[in-house]
């Protein structure tokens, strides 16, 4: 695809102050969203991910600075906007899903009130706009929209309202949609619907989704490229496909290889990746994996390893891949 | 024969949802919903039993009144011959020595403003025990849990995820427990972690003799650890027996949607999926017939009307439905 990318960050670093100095949450994450495609970042807790996501949209709690990069949408730098600028993106060309829907409505308007506040900037009657979120509802499989326009969210299940703020979020039409763990709240079987939602609904809109999980699988069923991050990097990039069939990274293959859901035949032990993620205070020398990596070498203390292109969109960071060694 | 360490029969739990006047109002007959209902398991020592069900089906609801913290309705609740229901709170605290429960939110049941080493010593003190050597309880525990002893000092908000859910396990450990009931052992932890938690669990099991009743809505968990399990709908059991043999033959076409839900994290994977449409009903009007039918897709006119009586499958291995799966399905 030959057109410009609809989002793109550039060496993101972002710290944030703490008692006993700067907590390096991020450093140096390139990321890159093309036109209607969607883009999954995935990575366990502590890995960024959350942090990533409040740096796009500049929604950053009070001790986080931004100490490096850029965060290019549609060719504007959002880290140079004013909050008045930012106002004009947020909820027009970039929506925001929340991991939790309860928390995202409020529990003293109606539904239809939320839906017809969020188009405050369409120059449209009111019945225009209760028209068209009785569409928007229905089309995310919502029964009998008309007369639930009146209802709170305490009278829907959690499953049709993560639906609403997926309705929400899309009556903007906007151009990149930023979902953060849409469906951790719910349960499996809801969980296989929404991820059918969204795709549907990413193709009929034609807009990009930024999509984060921890969620392996969920990313696998959705996602198109795939980012893995641990511990405030990148280490491994490419198409759904490279990451799940060929992945690169031994993180990548060690959190692939602990999913219960993997293993069909029954086992008694367990795979785990043993350890804790290390202190981002006072960071590790080399490779930020090293002390959890299996493989790992006197080589992987020197320094941070680079991302390495393995194949063509398909990169890595790990100092065995230039070695061309075993990894 | 001994008895089996925990026999559950014919168990209902029922909550009022209107108060007795509303309901003189209402001239309803009926002002209450059934949490769980005709449900019956045996668990025998140093087994694990997987209970799965999506969120209301009533897995909690379960496990509580087993410990007495939701009364019984009717029924039957047997512990190593003993029944249960109908017993005072007081006659319940010597029964709750044996019988201990690992919470949902593990750093929610931890009391932020205690020590790791005063909450898995929490026990004996509430039991009333006093010729132990808490101190050396405390590092034993923790070696148990594979926790280093200097966390003994540590408050929960100092801990991690996997770690505030192993001193949970330490403190279900505390009295030497015969059963430990683990409500959602893995949910909210990450992939890694899962694994240590659940081999720790096996680990206690082989050793120690222990018990479990683990609670979850993740198939996956319970193929790996329990031997027996049961899937819960709206309170019900629509599918017990041993594990592999539910695995290998499952019957109930629920069963099957909540297995081929778990998405397989591979993008060219074949999906052969049984999709269910919709929410889980209310409890409060309850499908006539089998009540899974307004989600079945492939439910028929007989399903709408008749409720479907228990099948056998196999030793042990029963299911609610009219129209089963075939035996040698996936």
């Amino acid at each position: 695809m030959a057109t410009e990318p609809v989002l793109r960050v550039h060496n993101l670093s972002v710290n944030f102050r703490t008692p006993r100095g700067p907590l390096q949450a991020l450093r140096d994450v390139d990321l890159t969203i093309p036109d209607r495609r969607v883009s999954g970042v995935v990575g366990e807790s502590g890995c960024g991910k959350s942090t990533l996501i409040s740096a796009i949209i500049r929604l950053m709690s009070d001790n986080a600075d931004i100490v490096g990069g850029s965060v290019h949408f549609q060719g504007r730098d959002l880290l140079k906007l004013t909050r008045k600028q930012m106002r004009a993106i947020l909820g027009d060309r970039i929506s925001m899903v929340f991991q939790d829907p309860m928390t995202s409505l409020s529990p003293v308007l109606t539904i239809g009130r939320h839906m017809t506040d969020i188009q405050y900037r369409d120059r449209i009657g009111v019945g225009e706009k209760r028209k068209r979120a009785v569409d928007m509802l229905a089309s995310v499989g919502i029964p009998d929209p008309e007369s639930r326009l009146g209802q709170y969210p305490h009278h829907f299940s959690g499953g049709m309202r993560q639906r609403i703020t997926i309705a929400m979020a899309l009556l903007a039409s906007p151009n990149l949609l930023i979902a953060d763990e849409p469906t951790t709240a719910l349960d499996a079987t809801l969980e296989v619907q929404i991820i059918h939602l969204l795709k549907e609904l990413q193709e009929r809109i034609g807009c990009a989704i930024l999509f984060v999980s921890h969620h392996l699988n969920v990313i696998a069923e959705l996602c198109d490229d795939v980012t893995v991050m641990y511990a405030g990097v990148v280490v491994e990039k490419g198409t759904v496909r490279d990451i799940f069939h060929r992945p690169a990274h031994p993180y990548t293959r060690a959190l692939l290889k602990c999913d219960p859901a993997v293993i069909q035949e029954k086992t008694e032990l367990l795979p785990t990746i043993p350890g804790e993620i290390p202190d981002l205070v006072d960071l590790p020398q080399g490779c930020i994996f090293a002390s959890r990596c299996p493989e790992a070498g006197d080589i992987c203390l020197e320094g941070p390893p680079p991302l390495v292109e393995i194949a063509p969109g398909h990169v890595a960071a790990c100092v065995r891949l230039t070695e061309g060694g075993t990894a | 024969m001994t008895d089996p360490l925990l026999a559950v029969e014919d168990l209902r739990v029922r909550f009022r949802i209107k108060t007795p006047l509303r309901a003189l109002l209402d001239r309803d007959p009926d002002p209450f919903i059934d949490a769980v209902l005709n449900v019956g398991l045996t668990l025998e020592k140093g087994q694990a039993y997987g209970l799965v069900g999506e969120s209301g089906s009533g897995k909690t609801t379960l496990a509580r009144a087993l410990i007495g913290l939701n009364p019984a309705h009717s029924g039957s609740i047997r512990f190593e011959g003993q029944e249960l229901i109908g017993r005072k709170d007081r006659q319940f605290k010597t029964i709750r020595r044996n019988i201990a429960m690992m919470f949902q939110d593990p750093a929610g049941s931890l009391s932020p403003r205690l020590t790791v080493r005063s909450l898995i010593t929490e026990p004996f003190k509430i039991h009333g025990i006093e010729n132990v050597d808490l101190k050396a309880e405390t590092a034993r525990l923790l070696e148990m849990v594979n926790l280093g002893p200097d966390i003994a000092g540590w408050y929960p908000h100092q801990l991690s995820g996997g770690q505030a859910r192993r001193v949970g396990v330490a403190r279900a450990l505390a009295l030497n427990p015969r059963l430990i009931i683990a409500d959602e052992p893995t949910a909210g932890l990450d992939v890694s972690v899962q694994g240590e938690i659940l081999n720790l669990m096996g680990r206690l099991k082989r050793d120690l003799g222990v018990s479990f009743l683990i609670i979850t809505h993740n198939l996956a968990v319970v193929r790996h650890v329990s031997d027996r399990m049961a899937v819960m709908y709206l309170g019900r059991f629509l599918e017990q027996g041993p594990t592999d043999d539910v695995f290998a033959h499952m019957r109930h076409p629920y069963t099957h949607a909540l297995l081929s839900a778990h998405l397989n994290p591979d993008p060219d994977a074949e999906r052969v999926r049984v999709e269910l449409a919709g929410d889980v009903p209310s409890l409060i009007r309850r499908p006539t017939g089998c009540e899974f039918h307004t989600r079945c897709p492939f439910a028929r006119e007989r399903c709408r009307e008749e409720f479907p009586e228990a099948a056998e499958a196999g030793a042990e291995h029963t299911y609610l439905c009219h129209f089963p799966l075939a035996a040698d399905q996936p």
